[in-house]
C-alpha cells in the first residue's frame, strides 16, 4: 500500500472518531439533566474531538510547522475551554443552583 | 495555607526575560509558519510581549520541571481520551448512568498558578469538573460519586505537582459535600 494511502486511512479514522465525540458531546448537552452535567459533556468531548481532528489535519499537512501550529491551537482551545467551563460552573454555584442528584426523569 | 509566596525581585524578573523572549519568538515562528520576512515585526512584538509577561508575572514563582512535564503530557493525553469516551457513553447510553455529587478536596499543592492549573486539569479529566477554587480547597462536581473520586483527584494533583517539580505529602480529608 502506498504511504499516502496509509496516511489517508488514518486521517479518515481520526476524523470519524472526532465527529463521533463532537456528536456525543452535543447529545449530552441536550440529554443531560442540569448545567453541571452538560458542562461535563461539552468540555471533555470538545477537547478530545478537536485533538483528534487536529491530529488528522497535521498528518495531511505533511509539514512540521503546520503540525506545531495545530498543536498550539489545540492547547489554546483547551485552556480557553477549561476556563470558560470553570466560569460557568462557578457562577452557577454562586447563584445557588443545586446540582441534579437523581430522582424522576 | 501551605503557600509560601516568594516575591520576585526586579533582578529575577530581568533574568527571566531572555527565556520568555525566546518562547514568544517561537510562538510567532509557528503562527506565521516560519515566514522569515515577518520577523521584522515578529522580533519587536515578541520582545514587547516577553517584557510585558515578565512585568505582569504574579508573585509566586513556579518553574516547570521538564521530565515531570513529559509525564504529565502522557497522563493528560491518555486520560482525556478516557474522559471523552466515558462522557460519550454516558450521553449516548439508553439509561444515562449518572450519580452526580459535589465533593470538596483539600489542596496540597501550593502557588496560585499550579492551583489554577490543577483546577483546569480536573475539568478535562473523566467525570470531574471544578466549580469553585478557594485558598485551600477545590470544589469538584463529579458525574459518578460511586467511583473513588478523592483518590483519583489525589493522583491528578500528584501529576500536576510533578509538572512543577514539587513533592506532596500523603493526602487526607475531602469527601462528598
Amino acid at each position: 500500500m502506498p504511504w499516502q494511502t496509509v496516511i489517508d486511512v488514518i486521517t479518515y479514522a481520526l476524523f470519524a472518531a472526532s465527529g463521533f465525540f463532537f456528536l456525543a458531546g452535543s447529545v449530552g448537552l441536550v440529554r443531560f439533566p442540569d448545567v453541571y452535567t452538560r458542562l461535563h459533556a461539552l468540555t471533555k468531548s470538545d477537547n478530545l474531538g478537536l485533538g483528534l481532528a487536529s491530529t488528522g489535519l497535521a498528518l495531511q499537512s505533511g509539514s512540521w510547522i503546520v503540525a506545531a501550529k495545530l498543536l498550539l491551537i489545540w492547547m489554546i482551545v483547551i485552556v480557553a475551554g477549561a476556563t470558560a467551563c470553570y466560569l460557568v460552573a462557578n457562577s452557577a454555584r454562586n447563584s445557588g443552583i443545586e446540582p441534579w442528584t437523581g430522582g424522576d426523569r | 495555607m501551605s503557600e509560601t509566596p516568594t516575591t520576585i525581585t526586579p533582578r529575577e524578573r530581568l533574568r527571566r526575560l531572555p527565556g520568555r523572549a525566546v518562547g514568544m519568538l517561537l510562538v510567532w515562528f509557528v503562527v506565521t509558519e516560519a515566514d522569515i520576512p515577518s520577523l521584522v515585526i515578529g522580533v519587536p512584538i515578541a520582545l514587547a510581549a516577553a517584557t510585558l509577561s515578565v512585568a505582569l508575572q504574579p508573585r509566586s514563582l513556579s518553574g516547570v520541571y521538564l521530565p515531570g512535564a513529559i509525564r504529565f503530557a502522557r497522563f493528560f493525553a491518555v486520560n482525556s481520551v478516557l474522559g471523552g469516551i466515558d462522557v460519550a457513553f454516558r450521553a449516548l447510553g439508553p439509561r444515562m448512568r449518572l450519580a452526580p455529587a459535589i465533593v470538596h478536596y483539600p489542596l496540597r499543592i501550593s502557588g496560585s498558578f499550579p492551583r489554577v492549573f490543577f483546577a483546569n486539569t480536573i475539568s478535562m479529566l473523566p467525570g470531574t469538573l471544578s466549580s469553585r477554587l478557594t485558598d485551600d480547597t477545590v470544589e469538584v462536581h463529579v458525574l459518578d460519586c460511586t467511583r473513588p473520586v478523592i483518590e483519583d483527584l489525589a493522583k491528578v494533583e500528584e501529576r500536576v505537582a510533578d509538572l512543577f517539580g514539587a513533592q506532596l505529602s500523603p493526602h487526607e480529608g475531602g469527601g462528598v459535600l
